[in-house]
């Protein structure tokens, strides 16, 4: 039995010509576990949001909304907030209080709920999340990833029927991230309510999906399981395609026999299959590093640093040399130091023993006015931070350089259309680029990111990876902490692996991750044993056909 | 704060009895009473912070001597003139008036420090969340938002910093001017952009649909009713003994004590009492295993 049915639903927002949503119909079945994709700006969070209705947007719409047989607006508020859960992507502003179990009893208390029932509920979620040890804490202390569980549990103490989850994991790390869809998945498995979720990280939940939506400019581009859906989107070329998980990716692009692979392990099944015995040939060629160690841009000898005089070190005498005009990327888990070893490097924090050295010179002996005019620059991790102003013009123009070069650094982030947008209303993408304009434009030697793909869909990634190599190849140095070990592996000259302190190995990206048996790439984990450094989907398939061809 | 008996009763426990020791130490200012009020708060204040609390206090110590040394210079008046300074009178009773005036700013300094600890913002809240639903709900949202505006500023000080828009790199007072009012605009649109998902996350929670029911957290249990009980009695009962008058302009007389002191000493010393009595108890307990 339906519990959502859209019928023809069109949507403009006001005073845009183009529909965001063009004729969408659309049916879920009770007990379903709906994975909704698609670019940013296609149309997902505008049609979830169509699903509740204090949350929808204004506009121009046509079209209806059903849920459990009734239209929606026929459902009053409370019934819908009751019924009709949603979970956002931002984990800070959607908690309310200040207390975990002030925060579970929120939506109780809306509802007006009696004393013993809410006590009751807030009781059971408390147990099924794990929430027992911190039902006390203030919500400020928490990590990101316990903060949206929270939010999650809040949302299902009031028992919805229907959950809606928007991008709910773009802000998590891997482990977080991954650690909420499982409880996401546990809810649909074990309470039965039925789900729909849109995540740009697939890898999680695709496999598990009941269905798969792929919208493009706010229509249904395909529909169904998620191995037809990833048919339909290799046989379209649609873009979508390079958001799916590695195994299925390399299986396509592969052309080759058998049943789709949508795990790693499905997918190392699939290749033990196709190659009984060893592969004629297991290795793709490898290039060598084509930077010389001598001209280096970073020179880090020995750095010891520590946040106060009683704090654990959090770098350990880290010792490290980035060669001049390299996209170099640092992985490791949380806490290994990351973030700190960055801040190290710009001078932020002062490390209290050993050197840094940037382009030859000592950071310390670089004037702090010449040193982010010009040598050293960084992009946070949230590309907000860095606005301040209505206009994205202004935003440029507050980095006082003159007109000609603005244009130059616009067009080439490709922010020239969006300069008289406020920052606040572009999309995430555009944010990203725009405050790489305003990065850029204190014209740095040494670029550092700090976890720039974070919430990024796959084709934006693309682009930016584009971008990037364009800046190293006019010479500037691009240092990048991130999680996407697969953006990593696909995009970076150099990677180095930073672990309790210190900085572990430091190779090219096919050497350093087909090394790995446990910190690599969905390709090196389905590959491992069959091939030997095959690092992305495309590597697998090349050695794929390679071999393949070989036997016919 | 684990071991305080106060801190893990029902805030209403905890607001009565402060609300009570405090009124006394305002009042009060017999130098019998007034030491006896002291020694209790102090010892509750170490009790609670430990080792912290002893470097707190020092700090307070210079500020109390001003206050007693000031007094008999603003006031004149009193019986025996030690020498006289600017022309006026410096009195030993203004003197003593101005000690007994610093021992109960530092009383009164002490007890606060208990209190705030004892009894955070969020039980405050929580205790006048029946009275005024609404308002408190705004107290809770505020008490949220200051630390979190805080956490936001350092971030956002940080990333501008590494643009080259520190403050600490700006010389002149117009550049750091203007970097501060670019870093307010900056938090301000944050805040706002925040504000309507929280909004929004209300409004899907069913924020604004009925009337709003109450959680409670804390429940009153037979304990609280016998700290109620002894909190009330015991005040009722110092004031009704008395003995705590003390006059020092134009000159020192004080009542004398009498059982009055007794149970205010009782009173004020309720929690480090409940304190020592869960101790022995434990001691008992382990000694038991």
């Amino acid at each position: 039995m339906a519990l959502v049915h859209t019928q023809n639903l069109s949507f403009a927002y006001p005073g845009k010509e183009k529909k965001t949503l063009d004729n969408v119909s659309l049916t879920i079945e009770k007990g379903e576990y709906v994975v909704l994709c698609g670019r940013s700006g296609s149309g997902k969070t505008t049609l979830l949001r169509h699903l509740k209705s204090v949350l929808t947007p204004n506009g121009r719409r046509s079209g209806g909304v059903c849920f459990d047989g009734r239209p929606l607006s026929d459902l009053n508020a409370g019934e819908q907030a009751r019924r009709i859960g949603f979970v956002m992507q931002s984990t800070e502003d959607q908690l309310v209080t200040d207390e975990v179990w002030h925060e579970l009893a929120f939506g109780l208390e809306s509802l007006g709920m009696d004393e013993n029932t809410m006590r009751l509920r807030v009781a059971e979620m408390a147990s099924f999340f794990g929430m027992e040890g911190w039902f006390h804490r203030n919500v400020g202390e928490l990590s990101g990833g316990q903060k949206q569980l929270l939010n999650l549990a809040s949302i299902l103490a009031m028992e919805p029927e229907l959950l809606i989850l928007d991008e709910p994991a773009s802000q998590l790390d891997p482990i977080a991230a991954g650690n909420f869809l499982d409880t996401v998945r546990r809810v649909h498995q074990e309470l039965g309510t039925t789900v729909i979720i849109t995540e740009h990280r697939l890898e999680d939940i695709f496999p598990a999906a009941d269905r798969v939506i792929v919208m493009e400019d706010g229509h249904i581009a395909a529909q169904g399981s998620p191995t037809a859906v990833s048919e339909a989107l290799w046989r379209g070329r649609m873009p979508m395609f390079s958001a799916l998980p590695t195994p299925i990716r390399a299986f396509w692009q592969a052309e080759g026999g058998g049943k789709p692979p949508l795990t790693v392990r499905e997918g190392h099944r699939w290749l033990r299959e196709a190659f009984p015995d060893r592969p004629e040939v297991a290795a793709l060629p490898e290039n060598v590093s084509r930077f010389s160690e001598t001209d280096a841009a970073v020179c880090v000898r020995d750095i010891w640093f520590r946040y106060g005089r009683n704090a654990p070190d959090v770098l350990k005498g880290v010792t490290l040399t980035i060669p001049r005009g390299c996209l170099y990327a640092m992985v490791g888990g949380n806490g290994t130091g990351k973030s700190t070893l960055l801040k190290t490097l710009c001078g932020v924090c002062t490390p209290y023993r050993g050197r840094v050295q940037l382009f030859g010179r000592s950071l310390r002996h670089i004037p702090k006015g010449e040193l982010y005019r010009g040598c050293v620059s960084m992009l946070p991790q949230d590309p907000r931070e860095l606005f301040a102003h209505q206009t994205l013009r202004e935003e440029l123009e507050e980095m006082g350089a003159d007109a000609e070069r603005i244009r130059d650094i616009a067009a080439l982030c490709r922010v020239e259309a969006l300069l008289d947008a406020h920052p606040y209303d572009l999309s995430g993408g555009e944010q990203q680029r725009g405050a790489l304009a305003k990065v850029l434009l204190t014209g740095p030697k040494l670029l550092l990111l700090d976890e720039p793909t974070k919430g990024m869909d796959s084709t934006f990634k693309a682009e930016f990876a584009a971008l990037l190599r364009e800046l190293t190849r006019r010479g500037t140095t691009v240092v990048l902490v991130s999680h996407d070990i697969e953006f990593c592996a696909e995009y970076a000259d150099l990677v180095g692996m930073l672990f309790d302190g210190g900085l572990l190995t430091q190779d090219i990206p096919r050497r350093f991750f087909s090394r790995n048996s446990f910190y690599t790439t969905a390709a090196g984990r389905m590959s491992r044993g069959v091939f030997q450094n095959a690092v992305t989907a495309a590597d697998v398939a090349l050695l794929y056909m390679e071999n393949k061809g070989g036997q016919e | 704060m684990e071991r305080d008996v106060f801190s893990r009763c029902h805030p209403l426990t905890g607001f009565v009895y402060f609300f009570c020791a405090i009124c006394f130490c305002a009042v009060v200012r017999h130098p019998m009473y007034l030491a006896a009020g002291f020694l209790a708060g102090l010892f509750y204040f170490l009790l609670l912070h430990g080792e912290a609390g002893m470097k707190k206090l020092p700090g307070m110590v210079p500020f109390l001597l001003v206050v007693a040394a000031l007094n008999p210079v603003l006031n004149p008046r009193g019986e025996t003139v030690l020498f006289t300074l600017f022309g006026r009178p410096y009195t030993l009773e203004a003197l003593v008036y101005g000690v007994v005036l610093a021992g109960m700013l530092g009383t009164m300094l002490v007890w606060f420090g208990c209190f705030s600890t004892v009894l955070t913002g969020e039980k405050i809240v929580y205790l006048f969340a029946p009275i005024a639903p609404a308002l408190s709900l705004v107290l809770v949202m505020t008490m949220r938002l200051i630390p979190s505006f805080q956490r936001k500023l350092a971030r956002l000080a940080g990333a501008r910093r590494c643009i080259g828009f520190g403050l600490e790199e700006q010389t002149r007072w117009r550049g750091k001017l203007r970097c501060g009012a670019a870093l307010l605009a900056s938090l301000t649109d944050w805040a706002l952009e925040g504000s309507i998902i929280t909004a929004d996350a209300m409004r899907a929670r069913g924020y604004g649909t009925g009337k709003r029911t109450h959680y409670r957290a804390y429940r009153l249990s037979a304990r609280d009713g016998m700290l109620l009980g002894l909190t009330l009695g015991l005040s009722t009962a110092a004031v009704t003994f008395g003995g705590m008058q003390a006059e020092f302009l134009p000159s020192v007389s004080m009542e004398r004590p009498g059982w009055g002191l007794a149970v205010y000493c009782l009173l004020l010393a309720l929690p480090v009492l409940a304190w020592g009595k869960e101790e022995l108890q434990w001691r008992w307990c382990i000694r038991r295993i």
